[in-house]
């Protein structure tokens, strides 16, 4: 059945819009640690769409690290009645295979790409942005950075780290000087009172968007052990039961901070993804729902085009 | 191409196709174990071995689709087998006709082929839920002095209509064997070792699929006899596809660790049993900090 379109929406998600320095292809994006780094399933074959790509505005590329990272211990995943909390440890192959294998290969095969970082120290953020420049400075599909300022499962840097507007706005200064024609963007926590001093400290140190929001703090437990699933109790809150949650930040972030606001957490439908459009959002990022479906972000852009 | 990322692996012979599917039925083929059936949308060509994500489609749709091994299908059907364990396999049971599901699929690296032995006799042992893929495996391509074992609880939890002559059954308890079978009592990797075909010196090569204790029971028998081993893992799994790292399992590595985690649903879930760390299998991929978060 298609979606009745609103009066209102007269945009068209595939169409280049511009963020920052850059002109990026669309607005219908998928989110960080969904969709790997945008490699994973570039075949695969739905009716109707030439691949998981079609439409697609950016993929933000699973957070890599200055050195690759194991992860943490098996089970990560714990689903429960309208979400899933997960306990990747943000494994990851590190930054120097990304930079030599995964960014080339993803200029080959044309997936427009934002890169998702995480640094335990806001100069490193700086170093991986530079070497991002010199490395695919001349790219054609590497449209941006997303400093994942919020991911609750490391130990280190990670969370409290994203939560002090200081080291944000550090941490956001030091990749901006370094990427002087691409799009920047700060991955925020809403675990924290006020989202809106994280997003005024990021787009005052010269972010182009925030990307709201990274999961919300959960824990499930098995009852047969009488333990939490999950080896390391918490984990991140994501899928459908945290729409209102990201809707929330959004609207927060766009009323008190006036920045601009990729809008993330939640959307599994069209009808979702129009909701972070009507408060304000600029392009939205399809995260849960796109490890269930590799064409969930290809066809929410395909069903938002308008006539 | 990648290791991490190795998408569609070179033995697929058909790219993954994301399809719809209508629920035809839901057949008892033991106490434990359903059969279900359903009618797809589009032909999902699969290799012995592969899965598929399976999940109800629209407003009913689990958040994760559930991995389960394909039992068999033609151009128009597709057939699983499965045990209720929980909220996904509870929703499966309860689908009425002509319900609507997704089927993302084939995905994984399947089992040999039968140009892939050698020209050896191939043993499949297979405890539970871990006959789909080598039930497959043995209707496809069994050859004559190809043997299948199939371990259960009692007679009751036995498929016995999918198990032709060509399986050896054994059970924990002896008890409602149907007139005219056979069943052991034992271990079926017990069985297997002990059984009466598979001592000589002829090499086998064998395949194995069903609960990690007896992968690794099933693992030591291969190895004692310097048989290839290939075992097919059932890991927790969020997308199926590679795109969540939710899905990992410690394999043999030639960096300083020793060891890697290898994702399940990309590079599995078959693996070459003495591929598997089976010593760190379920420990801590990283010592646990005493943190929150
Ligand atoms: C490659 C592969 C093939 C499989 N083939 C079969 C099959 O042919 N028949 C069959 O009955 N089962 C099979 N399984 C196991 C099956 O996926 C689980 O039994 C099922 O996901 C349980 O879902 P649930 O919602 O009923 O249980 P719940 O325990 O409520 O599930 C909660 C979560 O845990 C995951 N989970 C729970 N148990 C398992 C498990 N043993 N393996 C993987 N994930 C699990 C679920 O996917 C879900 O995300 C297979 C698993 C894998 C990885
Ligand atoms: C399995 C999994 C892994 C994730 N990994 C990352 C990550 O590496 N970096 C990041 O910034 N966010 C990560 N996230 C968070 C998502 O990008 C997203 O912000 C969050 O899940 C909310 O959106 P959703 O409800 O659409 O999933 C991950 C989420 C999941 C479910
Ligand atoms: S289940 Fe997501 S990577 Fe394997």
């Amino acid at each position: 059945m298609a979606l009745q379109l609103p009066a209102w929406w007269k945009i068209d998600p595939t169409a280049p819009f511009e963020l920052g320095p850059r002109r990026l292809p669309g607005r219908i994006w998928t989110a960080s640690g969904c969709f790997a780094y945008g490699l994973t399933g570039h075949d695969f074959a739905a009716p109707g769409f030439a691949s998981p790509y079609e439409g697609l505005g950016a993929v933000v590329t699973k957070t890599v690290t200055p050195a690759p990272r194991a992860g943490n211990p098996m089970p990560r995943l714990a689903e429960t009645a309208c979400g899933a909390i997960n306990s990747i440890g943000l494994e990851n192959v590190g930054f120097d295979r990304f930079c030599d294998e995964v960014l080339p290969e993803l200029e080959r095969r044309g997936v427009p790409t934002v890169a998702s970082l995480a640094a335990t120290r806001p100069a490193e953020f700086g170093t991986m942005a530079a070497r991002l420049h010199r490395v695919a400075g001349g790219f054609a599909h590497w449209h941006g950075v997303e400093v994942n300022l919020s991911c609750p499962n490391v130990a280190e840097g990670g969370h409290d780290f994203g939560r002090d507007p200081a080291t944000v706005a550090e941490c956001v200064a030091a990749a901006r000087a370094e990427l002087p024609d691409r799009a920047l963007l700060a991955k925020l926590t809403p675990n924290i009172t006020d989202i809106t001093e994280l997003s005024g400290a990021a787009i005052n140190a010269g972010a182009d968007a925030v990307s709201a929001i990274n999961t919300v703090l959960g824990l499930e437990v098995d009852l047969t052990t009488g333990q939490p699933v999950l080896p390391r109790r918490f984990g991140g809150y994501s899928g459908p039961a945290v729409l209102p949650i990201a809707l929330a930040k959004v609207d927060e972030i766009v009323q008190k901070t006036g920045g601009k606001v990729v809008g993330v957490g939640g959307i599994a439908t069209a009808t979702d993804a129009l909701k972070f459009f009507a408060l304000g959002a600029v392009a939205v990022q399809v995260g849960t729902a796109q490890m269930r479906d590799p064409f969930a972000a290809a066809r929410i852009a395909r069903e938002l085009r308008p006539g | 191409m990648l290791r991490l990322e190795a998408a569609v692996p070179e033995f697929s012979p058909v790219p993954t196709v994301s399809t719809t599917a209508a629920f035809l039925a839901n057949v008892r083929e033991s106490a434990g174990l359903i059969r279900l059936d359903v009618s797809l949308a589009r032909p999902v060509p699969f290799a012995a071995g592969q899965f598929a994500m399976v999940n109800l489609a629209g407003e009913h749709s689990l958040v994760f689709s559930r991995p389960f091994s394909i039992l068999s299908a033609t151009e128009e059907r597709m057939s699983f087998l499965y045990r209720v364990v929980g909220r996904g396999t509870a929703a499966l049971a309860g689908l009425r006709a002509g319900q609507e599901l997704t089927i993302l699929g084939p995905l994984g690296r399947p089992f040999p082929g039968p140009g892939a032995v050698g020209g050896k006799p191939v043993v499949l042992i297979a405890g539970g839920v871990g006959l789909p893929p080598l039930h497959n495996w043995l209707t496809r391509h069994g050859r004559p002095g190809d043997l299948g074992f199939f371990g259960g609880r009692d007679g009751q939890d036995i498929p016995w209509q999918l198990l032709d002559e060509r399986w050896q059954i054994s059970v924990d308890e002896r008890t409602d064997i149907p007139a005219g079978r056979e069943a052991w009592p034992g271990r079926v990797a017990d069985f297997a070792a002990r059984h009466a075909a598979l001592q000589g010196a002829q090499p086998r090569v064998v395949f194995s699929c069903g609960p990690i204790p007896m992968l690794k029971a099933v693992a030591e028998l291969a190895a004692a006899r310097g048989w290839a081993c290939h075992v097919s893992l059932e890991e927790h799994m969020g997308c199926g596809y590679g795109a969540c790292k939710g899905c990992v399992v410690p394999v043999v590595d030639d960096g300083g660790a020793g060891w890697r985690n290898a994702t399940c649903c990309v590079e599995g879930p078959v693996f070459s049993a003495d591929e598997i760390r089976w010593d760190r299998y379920g420990k801590p991929a990283v010592p646990l900090p005493t943190i929150e978060g």
